[in-house]
């Protein structure tokens, strides 16, 4: 705090407008395990000091790892230490010379006018930090191995303690926890099945029913046999959900639109289908729920989607202003981001179907062009043919080769169970039912 | 200046028993830079110092990293991770590692032009003259950055190794846009060492080349003939097949499976030493020693000296890409394949510069007598399975071949293939090898690593293309 303090009142002395100053302490333990066994034991403590400053629109931003010289220091002590202060006289003065050089970004209108008042936001379970993450690992995977043979993975748990210090009275702090488990399961070599769980709350860590669920589809997919191109019904389980969603959403962000890499540019008001798609910063028990974002402005809920029309893109301040609307605290200083996805939609039987597919993982989701939604992504773990309502086989080698606004127009109803998870390709935390979506194109490699 | 305290993690781990310890201090400084449809976005600079230690505990492997660089701190999270280590060895994975001679080295990259020597605004200038040369009706997206890493890496066996390496990084992301079609591109540049390297990229140059080109195809393209045709790919496209195809599955880890829930595994497996993957004229390598490449080192993080790897010989495989940990498991010696990303991340089995060796036709004579094919020039969309078995990778600038001539463009070609039908139906190799850098990633938490892929100009004979 006195750190953050310090180096913002020192830069608005100097003449600089606008100043975001954050201290991020992050203590993460890590285990992976491969093959049913711990592969290797992680340890991190890490601290963080980023710095964002404007003067005469000229924007410089900081990520400084290197403050340390050698004196006992925490991020909120009452007192600076002499080193942290020589520090960050360093680091100011390199940030002023810095900005001589640099043009001004003609698109910034600043940053948020605090003070504001903070809701707690559930994000902090001290069960985390005391929970043996080896029982519950050990837990997971022996929910795994009820079906497969053989059990992959990570389990993690971080603690997060955030001071952000604006030179436009705003003085906040936030401490987190968050936890991760990811499990592959595997009946042989060609059969596997993934499942992720993620949470601020122990509680809510559904590592037993991840590692069911993984083992479940690897038993499921053995003997897989060629899949065939062509239109498909497709139903998409949690995981590849969270994947597309990933995408769906970061294609909100402003930064995005402008820079040509959205599908969703000149879509505000229209429609494109029937589901809601929601960004909550605050949501409870969440991965990735915080007080304030970037520029310490409340966290909220957001419709960006709403019975199938785009309400928002996502905002910080600045971009607000440009787009004489409100921010939706989605602040990234520079990109607006998302903070945790909710997808709803039309609740019915999705896998009532005539002949479809059931997708369990995608990954490696690339575009032909961000800007029409033109894109494939490969289906990885057990993929199965649907036939009359029912999973009858296994199938491999295929993909799903599509665009965008096709799937999100064809989405048609969603399942009653959702699930909160991250994963590899879903970096921001998901909420997400399975997702019947109709008429998707499959295709597949030439042998 | 915290050298000390790596060498206090070896020793600390030893009197806790650990039978195996290593220690990297890294440092690292660098700028970057982001011009967007030529409005100067954000500029800044970053630096970290941290520590990662890496350590055999009962014969499970232990990690852990710190930036606060306080003996008393580290000693704490050293015995704190000990003991968590020595508790999963209950049921840890027994590591070994493969016995490799210890090395004493210091090693820097040269920079020509240093980069502390170009100030902020030439290096905004350098992208701002770039943007005034085109069309304000596109959406334009550049990025540069510059880094200095420094690393003084210690094991308890007694190596030592010191090494410096700079290195330079551009992308740009173009759209081009005529009567509501659009196409997009994306192409990064980078080298190890200094601004000399921005120089050579010539990039205003290739960046107009590629929007004409690109121009070209929305107004005259047609679509991709159907059947069994021939088709030739550039080295941007061999790159990326030997990159994505050949390199991963070829990493040992992935092979045994330690990779599985993140990367992925592989088609191959370790029996496959000799196996016949592509035709007799495929020779692919991996090598982290080019000069001056993206993908630079000469000692990897365990230690071990880095070399040439052939990967294939004559269409067969020949040699795995190995750390020391899958190196024992494979009865082999490690060939300087470990990597990290970050002083944060555990080294894992990486690529450096992987490439297909040249022929010896001039790019023309692979086309003479092709009747109808698709001279794929580069690529925009790509993906691979997990196992790297099945990829795609779809055209940006990309002609139709008809009757050994470069003809009209094709829109968005298709190349959706397996990895063994695609090496073993090429015939036919340029005799220039170009390289692409990248940045590969791989691990959890995220590793990106930077690598040069390429290669020569291949003739692929009887693709079906879409």
């Amino acid at each position: 705090m006195e750190l953050a303090k310090y180096i913002v009142k020192e830069l608005k002395g100097k003449g600089v407008d606008d100043v975001v100053a954050t201290v991020n302490k992050i203590v993460v333990s890590q285990i992976k395990f491969s093959n049913n066994k711990v592969a290797k034991t992680g340890n991190e403590i890490s601290v963080n000091l980023s710095i964002f400053i404007v003067k005469d629109k000229k924007i410089v931003v900081t990520s400084l790892k290197d403050f340390n010289k050698g004196e006992e220091r925490t991020i909120s002590p009452s007192n600076l230490s002499h080193n942290d202060k020589k520090s960050a006289d360093d680091v100011i003065k390199n940030l002023l010379n810095f900005i001589k050089y640099v043009q001004p970004n003609q698109n910034y209108n600043g940053i948020a006018e605090g003070p504001f008042k903070y809701k707690n936001v559930k994000n902090y379970d001290k069960k985390i930090i005391d929970v043996n993450e080896f029982d519950l690992m050990e837990k997971g995977i022996n929910s795994a191995l009820e079906s497969a043979s053989r059990a992959d993975g990570i389990i993690e748990k971080h603690l997060t303690e955030t001071t952000l210090i604006t030179s436009n009275n705003i003085s906040t702090t936030d401490k987190s926890t968050r936890m991760y488990f990811s499990i592959r399961a595997f009946k042989d070599k060609d059969a596997s099945g993934h499942m992720n769980t993620c949470s601020s709350s122990l509680s809510k860590l559904d590592v037993e029913g991840s590692g069911k669920m993984a083992g479940n589809i690897a038993k499921l997919a053995r003997n897989p046999e060629e899949g065939k191109s062509g239109r498909y019904d497709v139903v998409f389980s949690y995981m590849p959900m969270a994947a597309l969603l990933n995408h769906m959403m970061d294609s909100a962000s402003t930064f995005q639109i402008e820079s040509g890499l959205s599908f969703l540019a000149n879509k505000l008001n229209k429609k494109l289908g029937n589901f809601d798609l929601i960004d909550q910063g605050n949501l409870e028990n969440s991965f990735n729920s915080t007080k304030f974002d970037n520029e310490g402005v409340p966290t909220q809920k957001n419709y960006v989607i709403k019975n199938g029309v785009l309400k928002t893109y996502l905002h910080n301040t600045s971009t607000a202003k440009r787009y004489k609307t409100k921010t939706t605290a989605n602040a990234g200083l520079i990109a607006p981001s998302p903070s945790n996805i909710i997808l709803r939609g039309k609740e019915g039987n999705i896998f009532d179907i005539k002949k479809g597919i059931y997708i369990t993982n995608v990954w490696y989701t690339r575009y032909q062009n961000h800007l029409t939604g033109d894109f494939s992504t490969i289906p990885r773990d057990g993929i199965f043919l649907i036939e009359n309502g029912k999973i009858t086989i296994p199938i491999k080698n295929i993909r799903v080769s599509d665009n965008f606004l096709n799937l999100m127009k064809n989405i048609s109803l969603v399942g009653k169970e959702s699930k909160h998870l991250r994963s590899w390709e879903a970096d921001t935390p998901v909420t997400t039912p399975e997702v019947l979506i109709k008429n998707v194109n499959i295709s597949k490699p030439k042998l | 200046m915290y050298e000390d305290l790596a060498d206090f993690a070896i020793k600390r781990l030893e009197s806790l028993g650990a039978s195996y310890a290593e220690s990297k201090l890294e440092e690292a400084r660098g700028s970057g830079y982001v011009i967007k449809n030529g409005n100067v976005e954000i500029s800044g600079f970053d630096k970290s110092i941290g520590l990662g230690v890496r350590f055999i505990a009962n014969g499970t492997l232990g990690f852990l990293s710190i930036n606060d660089l306080n003996k008393s701190k580290l000693s704490d999270l050293i015995k704190n991770s000990f003991n968590l280590t020595k508790t999963a060895s209950k049921i840890g994975e027994k590591v070994r590692l493969s016995e490799e001679k210890t090395v004493k080295a210091n090693y820097e990259v040269k920079q020509k032009i240093k980069l502390d020597s170009v100030s902020p605004d030439e290096k905004i200038k350098f992208l701002t003259d770039i943007d005034n040369e085109i069309n304000k009706k596109y959406f334009r997206f550049f990025s540069l950055s510059d880094s200095i890493s420094r690393k003084y890496f210690v094991n308890s066996e007694g190596t030592k190794i010191i090494s410096k390496i700079p290195n330079v990084s551009f992308y740009y992301f173009i759209t081009v846009i005529i009567n509501n079609k659009s196409m997009q591109r994306y192409l990064p540049f980078g080298n190890s060492g200094g601004w000399e390297f921005v120089k050579k990229w010539d990039l205003k140059n290739k960046t107009l080349a590629e929007i004409k080109a690109l121009e070209n195809v929305i107004k005259k393209g047609v679509k991709t003939p159907k059947g069994k045709i021939d088709v030739v790919v550039g080295p941007e496209v061999t790159g990326i097949a030997s990159h994505e195809g050949v390199g991963h599955p070829y990493e040992a880890d992935r092979i045994l499976g330690r990779e599985a829930a993140q990367a992925g595994g592989s088609f191959i497996n370790q029996d496959m030493i000799g196996h016949k993957i592509g035709s007799d004229v495929v020779n692919l390598i991996d090598d982290p020693t080019l000069p001056n490449s993206n993908g630079f080192y000469l000692y990897d993080d365990e230690g071990v000296k880095a070399r040439k790897k052939i990967l294939v010989k004559d269409g067969k495989i020949t040699e795995f890409l190995h750390n020391r940990e899958t190196a024992i498991q494979m009865n082999v010696k490690s060939n300087g394949s470990s990597r990290a990303s970050d002083y944060n991340k555990e080294s894992l089995v990486r690529m450096s510069n992987t490439f297909v060796l040249p022929g010896e036709l001039k790019e023309e004579e692979l086309f003479e007598d092709i009747k109808l094919g698709v001279y794929m020039k580069n690529f925009m969309e790509w993906n691979i399975d997990d196992k790297r078995f099945h990829q795609k990778y779809t055209g940006a600038e990309a002609y139709l071949i008809k009757d050994g001539k470069i003809t009209q463009p094709v829109i968005n070609p298709v190349l959706e293939i397996t990895t063994p039908a695609l090496w073993s139906s090429v015939d036919a190799l340029s005799k220039k090898v170009e390289f692409v850098a990248g940045n590969c990633g791989k691990g959890e938490p995220m590793q990106g690593i930077p690598v040069w892929f390429g290669g020569p100009s291949m003739r692929l004979r009887n693709i079906t293309m879409r």
